[in-house]
């Protein structure tokens, strides 16, 4: 019985290790240092359809921030337009990610994505950018 | 000798440039892994189910569509009893009307659009003010231009008509009438609509609004079974993918054009996915339709749809605020002045002409305006100059061609009911 108990932990550990081991869809530093990661909802990333990110801000330490804001703006800088939709932080997650909600694009191309966050009242800022097929 | 040279280097100059603009490769005999997967993409096999509407709790019932379908083609819901949806949405025109700019009652502003698997869409009109089908149904019935009718009228028509009234209860419930009600009346019509409107009570006025969405409702029931045929477009697709070595269901023209839309002319940037649109905006720096201003598209279109009562979040609306996501997220920016929907390239050789405001009467002179990306009346033009050749402008055109076909929608949805 200890054995399956044991085995049963070991497994627990390995599958939790096996989902903090996705590699973010998407990911970029500050300007103040700070790391970015962004974890889709939707994968593989696509255009057409709405969805959800999971956004994770780490500070040098690896340690999960917790902000004063968080804002994400977007754009084809090619064709000089923005997101077809406002994305918007709308909650908190138990692993400190934040919720960001309305996620859409509608082209094929090079987009280029910009995070702006509050942390004890300074702001900061990273741009990522991406192609998307 | 010397007397022969300047001719014939004139003759060579001369086959050069006419090579140049007109020779064509023959055909596409490999696509590379990348065109394949765009070529994939825009084929009518990738097209996934049609989504729910969840602000329309009648959506996918049979009978609102049957209701629907009487509603589309009856003339008598406007004031003239000349006009109905059917009017300006023609099913024999793959539900356009084959004019520049949409004739009801009078004149409109703008030129219409199909709505040939319009269902698919977030956002309807040219510059998106309704968020759903059945929102959009409503407005034409109470435009000038359009039906002309109101609400109130409407609920007179339909509480009087026997059939449509036992369809509407059976869907809706029962449909009472106020004790007194005038002929006419609509928030924000003329004088005598505005006056008869504001002498009922809240309570009834809701009453009446809603009894109108509902008709919408119906209409969208009904619309959300105009659906696209297979094109030759979708056969080569699947021929490719099969590997079949007879591929020839698009000749060389039309296969290079293929190659140029996924490629060069970069059409397929926004007329992207099996319906040739990402149902989004932009401006690609098109006049305005002549003698009239330039339209500010989406900038106002997005915030006309969040004013609007009858949208999703409304209480009009079947849907939770957490499935109205489209219109919780929608964004209001500089940026989308002018900006206007994406049309469907499906059935484009058949719905002419083109553009918002009609203003291109044949697919020579859209390929022409994408070439050249002329710069906009009103903010930019997001569209770059793509210098294609005359012969690949031509190919592109034939490729256009092949993405029309009848309809995949029942025959007896495509003419007027047995009244």
């Amino acid at each position: 019985m200890k054995t399956i108990f044991a085995l049963s932990f070991l497994l627990a550990i390995c599958t939790a290790n096996a989902a903090d081991a996705r590699l973010p869809d998407l990911s970029g530093s500050t300007d103040k240092g700070l790391k970015i990661e962004i974890y889709s909802e939707l994968t593989p990333l696509s255009i057409n359809q709405i969805h959800s990110w999971h956004v994770r801000v780490i500070d040098g330490d690896d340690e999960v921030l917790e902000l004063e804001e968080l804002n994400v703006y977007g754009g084809m800088p090619e064709h000089d337009h923005g997101l077809p939709t406002q994305p918007q932080v709308t909650s908190r997650l138990d692993n400190g990610d934040y919720l960001l909600e309305g996620v859409r694009f509608h082209m094929q191309g090079h987009w280029q994505l910009q995070i702006e966050l509050q942390l004890n009242g300074v702001t900061d800022t990273a741009i990522i950018d991406f192609d998307l097929q | 000798m010397r007397d022969l040279l300047l001719p014939l280097l004139a003759s060579i100059a001369l086959i050069v440039v006419v090579g140049w603009n007109y020779l064509s490769i023959p055909g596409v005999q490999n696509w590379s892994e990348e065109e394949l997967r765009l070529i994939t993409s825009l084929s009518l096999d990738a097209l996934p189910a049609l989504p729910a509407d969840p602000s329309n709790r009648v959506a996918d019932n049979p009978v609102a569509a049957e209701l629907g379908h009487r509603l589309y083609f009856d003339t008598r819901l406007s004031s003239n009893g000349q006009v109905a949806c059917a009017t300006c949405h023609k099913p024999e025109l793959m539900f356009t009307d084959g004019l520049a700019l949409a004739v009801g009652v009078d004149i409109g502003p703008m030129h219409t659009p199909s709505l040939v698997g319009l269902a698919y869409s977030p956002w309807f009109y040219w510059d998106g003010r309704k968020d759903s089908q059945w929102a959009q149904a409503l407005a034409p019935l109470e435009a000038k231009h359009e039906h002309a009718t109101d609400r109130v009228q409407l609920l007179h028509l339909i509480s009087s008509d026997t059939v449509y009234r036992d369809m509407y209860e059976n869907l809706f419930g029962t449909l009472s009438l106020p004790a007194t009600l005038p002929e006419s009346g609509m928030p924000e019509g003329d004088a005598q609509q505005q006056e008869n409107w504001d002498t009922l009570d809240s309570e009834t006025q809701t009453e009446i609004s809603r009894f109108f969405a509902n008709l919408g409702k119906a209409i969208a029931a009904y619309e959300r079974k105009i659906m696209p045929g297979r094109t030759r477009f979708d056969d080569y697709v699947s021929q490719v993918l099969a590997e079949s070595a007879d591929d020839t269901v698009l000749n060389n023209s039309e296969q290079d054009g293929l190659q140029l839309f996924i490629g060069k002319g970069q059409c397929v940037t926004c007329h992207n996915g099996p319906l040739f649109t990402n149902h989004e905006f932009h401006n690609t720096g098109v006049l305005a339709a002549g003698g009239r201003m330039p339209t500010m598209g989406r900038y106002d279109g997005v915030r006309i749809s969040q004013a609007d009562p009858f949208n999703c979040l409304g209480e009009f609306s079947d849907a939770s605020s957490a499935q109205c996501i489209e219109l919780r997220f929608a964004r209001d920016a500089n940026d989308l002045v002018g900006a206007l929907k994406t049309p469907t390239l499906r059935n484009i050789s058949l719905t002419a002409p083109y553009m918002h405001g009609g203003q291109m009467t044949t697919l020579t002179e859209v390929v022409d305006h994408y070439n050249e990306a002329p710069s906009s009346m009103l903010s930019h033009n997001e569209a770059k100059p793509l210098g294609l050749r005359p012969v690949e402008r031509i190919q592109l055109e034939d490729f256009l061609m092949t993405l029309s076909a009848p309809l995949a929608t029942d025959q007896k949805w495509l003419v007027a009911p047995d009244y």
